[in-house]
This record gives C-alpha cells, structure tokens and sequence, in this order.
C-alpha cells in the first residue's frame, strides 16, 4: 500500500497565499463597513467630499492625458531602438517608481518655488505651489513610470514584422505605427490608461507637498482622507476612502482583464 | 529587373555582406540557406525596410536603395502571416489599395476577385485569429498580390505549415507566378520548394550569396563543400516523365528510370539515395524495377562507408559498408551492375 505523504511544501505556501488574501480582504471590509450606510451616504452628498472628488477626478484626467502624451512615444522609442544611453534612459524613467513620493514631491516644489523656470512658469500664470496644477505635476511625475512600463512591454510584445508589412503596403512610418502597431497595444494602452489614472487618484506624498492640504482648494479625496482623519471627522475620512477601494477594485480588475501582455 | 549591387548590412546578430543578385523580371528565384545565413535582411533590404549600410538597390534601372517602401511597389509575405489582428480578412487584404487611396467600390471588387483567386471568399468576414495556418497564409499572400507588385518577397511562406497544407499552397503559389509572372523572391529551408517551385536558386551562408544557377546544376555541382553538405542531395536528375502504356518512366538523357508516382508529361527531377541502390557483377533477378549496367568511374573510402561513382550512361553515386566492399573485392574500372526498385525513385 503507498503511504500518503503530504505535500508539506504545497500546503505551506499555499496558506501563506490564503492567509495574506484574508489579511487585505477583511482591511477593506474594515474600512467601508465601520460607519453605517447612510453616514457614508450622506458624506458623500457633502460639499466637502464632492468638491474632493471632482478635484480628484480632474487632476487625475489630466495628468494621466500628460502621461500618455509623454510616455507612449517614450515607450514606443525605447521599445523598438537602440541608441546610445538607452540603459541610463530607461533607469531614470523608472526612477519615480523607486523614489519616495515626499522627495519627488520636494524636488517639484524646489523646481517651482525657486528656480527661474518656476518663476517663468508663474509669470505666465501657471502657478503649482500650492494650488491644483501642483497636483497634476505630482500626478504626473509620480505616475509616468507606470504608463511608461506598460507601454513599453506592451509595445516589445508586437512584432515590428507588422509595421514592416504595413509600409511595404503604403504607409509611412508614422501611419505604419498608427494604423497597425496602435491598434494592436490598445489593451496595453488602456490598462495603462487606467492604472495610471487609478495611481493618480490616490496620489498623496507629492502632491502634499507642491499643493499642501488646503480644505476646499486642494483637498482631493486622498487629502480629503487626511485632513478628516486628523481633526476626528471619521465619516467623511471614510466615505473618501471607500471611494478610492472602489476605484482601485475596478481599475484592477480592468488592468487583469484588457492587460494582455502588459507588464509593470 | 531587380539588380543587388554591393549590398551589405550589420544588424549585429545576421548580416548581409557584399551581396551582388540579379533577377529577372518574372523570374520565380528561390533562396536557400542554413538559419542565420541572412535570406531575411536581405529580403527587408530589397523591401526597404532599412538602407543598406552600403551598395545599391536597382528595380527596373531605377535606384531605389534609399527609397522608402512604400515608394518600390515591392511587398512581402512572412512565414507567420503577419496578418493585422484588429482587422478582418477582407480589411487586411484591402489594406494596401486603402493606402493608395481607391474608391471604396474598386477596393471591395478587387479583394473580391483575389479572394476568389485563393479560395478564401467564404473568409472574408472572420478575423485573422479565427483562420487556419493555411487560409492565414492565403490572406497574407492575397494581401502582397492585390497591389500587383513589381517583385514579391516570400520569407518562408510554407515553413509553419503541415505537409498537406504546405502542399496545396505550393501549386497555388506556382498557379500564381504562372497567372500573373511575377518576379518573386522565396525563401525556404525546403528543397522540394526549391525544384517545384525556383527558375534558379540561390544558395547563402553567413551573409553571402555562395551559388546562383537553375536547381539541378546547383544541386548535382555544387561549387562548394558548404553546398555540396548543405544541399546534401545525391544522385539527381531531370528529365521528361513518360508512360508508353505499360510503365512509366523518366527519360534522362536515353536512361529510363521508372516510377510509378511520376507525373506524366511533365518536366520532373528525381533522386535515389545511394543507400538504396544494390551494386553487383550479376545483374540482379529481382523485383526491382531498375537494373543499369555500367563501369565504376572512382572508389573513394571513408571509413565506415565506400562511395562509389557508377557510370551507366549517367552517373550514379552508390554507397556500400566496408564489409561490403571488400567481399565484392571492386575495383575502378570494374563493368558492375546498379539496381534499384521503382519506389526508391523520389521524384519532384
């Protein structure tokens, strides 16, 4: 008769997986089931968390259009050539990823409180310190790693046979690349869309630091959070952060679902 | 006329070096090559994908070495179709008169006319991840010759193919250059594409082209030991394939070597392996149905094997052990007896 041995490897690593699911599961369980239904309900009819949301939902929309302005073209280059410095290239684009938030955060406000460019920038009205554009810039610096990455993967995973063909077809370089090779990294492209938008709504280090965390003027749902959790107003912390679980939920799911050979 | 002058390219990894081709409009050149020896680049140079490092690039006495692709009316099938997945059949094989700007109308007629060519109308509608190896490689193929191009480039075309398959779409590829002539450049590891398919063949290795000429004289005198190794094709022939109502044989110069599989009428080569040719002083009462009588022209021993060059008219290389050989006690000169059965006869 063989004896039945168990998998002592199997069962080890396999609870250590289960037990790591149930730890962040019931955080968030944690989080939106504390106050009852209808505080989160009416903190969130409240001035204060519709003004964060909007806020949120602004910035995040336009640093992420930055992101994809400045990173698919980035990816694209490093994706497909090779020249010189391209290593020192693609380690400092990755940089934010690895740099905390708060001294990404002290660099943008040293570049806008005290150098000529910043100046010159708030001539023209462009004014970071401070105020709503700050946050956009923290967005978009602190995120550009992600949309960059995954353009960049998603771009290596297409063959350039593909553009090689197109142009044999006809096309110039650039319609080779924008008729064949981008509609076939759209899924790359909108997981990407959507993590670095789901990332720049929950953005907080950088963003406190360019833009402060000023009630109702740059009070976005992660600031939001912050400034109600420290003066004791739990309901509106907590109905600012069942919105952002929220958001971070379906923008993983859409990124697992549409990502495809997308990778960080 | 496509003229290859001087062409060189270092991609680092394969590289072109200094390579002189000609081919002749309507020409059907297949190239040949161990994996590395460069066939693609060559063929993404000719298509403009990238300029040479240096050389030219002649189509039809104009030079368009630095010409972009879309400019040669040169286009290219690869061995894994490259079909644009976010496209339908009907839209990849539109593709190219869409960039030429065509009406609407004329493009719809024209995709209909050449699906029809290539049996894959029904397909029209389905996306490329839905279609077989083989219609894949029908709507890539009908997607290069929509634009009537003035040289089609094919890079393995049949290699990701099953036998069947790969079959089938060789004679429609051989249709094709005889509907529409063509001039086209084809890549294989495979020979019988080579002899099915090639008006000449050209043999690369390591970035050069080695040999150039029509199959059998590539294959029977190979200019090098790389091609001769590389070709590795022994006892080689060509001939007329004839059935006077008993049998069918292949005339080769005079010599009738029968085969039941030939077809007739038709230009065919054919091959036996040494291996399978019986030598002796008698001649054989056997089934086989070739028996030639000849003088053995040269001995050369290798060791384990002793090849012999058998002259019956046309010469055939028979291959005995040592043991063999020395039991027979042959020497050069000796008037032997060749035999081989009519199935040992590959003919293609």
């Amino acid at each position: 008769m063989t004896e039945i041995r168990p998998d002592w490897l199997k069962i080890i690593t396999i609870s250590a997986s289960l037990i790591l699911t149930a730890f962040i599961l019931s955080l968030l369980l944690l989080v939106v089931s504390h106050p009852s239904p209808e505080a989160i309900l009416s903190s969130l009819m409240s001035e204060e968390i519709q003004f964060a949301i909007f806020l949120s939902l602004a910035t995040s929309v336009v640093s992420t259009l930055l992101c994809i302005l400045i990173a698919v073209p980035a990816a694209y280059a490093l994706a497909r050539y090779n020249f010189f410095g391209k290593n020192f290239v693609n380690m400092m684009l990755d940089m934010p990823l690895a740099l905390p938030p708060l001294v990404a955060g002290v660099g943008l406000l040293l570049l806008f409180g005290t150098t000529p460019f910043g100046k010159a920038l708030a001539d023209i009205g462009l004014v970071f310190v401070f105020t709503p554009l700050g946050i956009i810039a923290a967005q978009f610096f602190v995120n550009l790693p992600f949309m960059l990455r995954i353009m960049r993967s998603t771009f290596e995973s297409i063959s350039p046979r593909y553009e090689y063909v197109a142009k044999t077809l006809g096309c110039n370089d650039f319609q080779a690349v924008w008729r064949v090779t981008f509609p076939m990294a759209a899924n790359g492209f909108l997981a990407g869309s959507v993590i670095t938008w789901s990332k720049g709504i929950g953005e907080f280090g950088a963003a406190l630091l360019v833009a402060g965390a000023i009630r109702m003027q740059t009070e976005t749902l992660p600031i939001s959070l912050f400034l109600n959790m420290s003066c004791g107003k739990l309901e509106l912390a907590i109905s600012a952060a069942t919105i952002l679980i929220v958001i971070s939920v379906v923008s993983l799911y859409i990124f697992e679902r549409y990502g495809g050979a997308a990778r960080f | 006329m496509l003229h290859i002058e001087n062409v060189s390219k270092d991609l680092g990894e394969f590289k072109l070096d200094k390579i002189n081709l000609d081919i002749k409009n309507g020409e059907y050149l297949v190239i040949i090559g161990p994996t590395g020896a460069g066939k693609t680049i060559l063929l993404e140079t000719v298509a403009g994908v990238y300029p040479p490092d240096s050389g030219k690039v002649f189509l039809n006495e104009k030079e368009i070495t630095y010409e972009p692709p879309k400019c040669r009316n040169i286009t290219m099938v690869y061995q894994d179709y490259m079909l644009f997945p976010h496209l339908n059949v009907e839209q990849n094989i539109g593709f190219g008169l869409k960039n030429r700007k065509e009406t609407k109308e004329k493009i719809e007629k024209k995709v209909r006319e050449v699906a029809e060519l290539f049996n894959i109308s029904h397909l029209l509608h389905r996306y490329p991840d839905t279609l077989s190896g083989g219609e894949q490689q029908r709507v890539a193929i009908s997607r290069a010759i929509i634009l009537e191009p003035s040289v089609l480039l094919l890079d393995e075309p049949l290699s990701a193919l099953d036998g069947q398959t790969r079959n089938r779409l060789r004679k429609e590829l051989k249709r094709l250059h005889s509907m529409f002539k063509t001039t086209i450049i084809h890549i294989t590891h495979n020979f019988e594409e080579v002899f099915s398919l090639a008006d000449r063949v050209a043999v690369m290795n390591e970035g050069r082209i080695i040999q150039v000429g029509e199959p059998d004289e590539v294959f029977r005198r190979p200019n090098s030991e790389f091609i001769a190794n590389f070709v590795g094709v022994e006892n080689l022939f060509r001939g007329m394939c004839i059935n006077d109502g008993n049998r069918s044989y292949i005339d080769v110069n005079g010599i009738q070597i029968v085969s039941s599989l030939c077809p007739i009428g038709e230009e065919v080569y054919a091959s036996v392996r040494p291996e399978e040719i019986l030598i002796s002083r008698e001649p054989l009462n056997a089934s086989a149905r070739n028996s030639f009588k000849g003088a053995i022209e040269n001995i050369v021993d290798n060791g384990t094997v002793v090849r012999m060059s058998v002259n019956v008219g046309i010469p055939f290389v028979v291959v005995l052990t040592r043991q063999g050989f020395s039991e027979m006690d042959l020497y050069e000169g000796d008037l032997v007896c060749i035999t081989f059965k009519a199935s040992s006869v590959h003919v293609f």
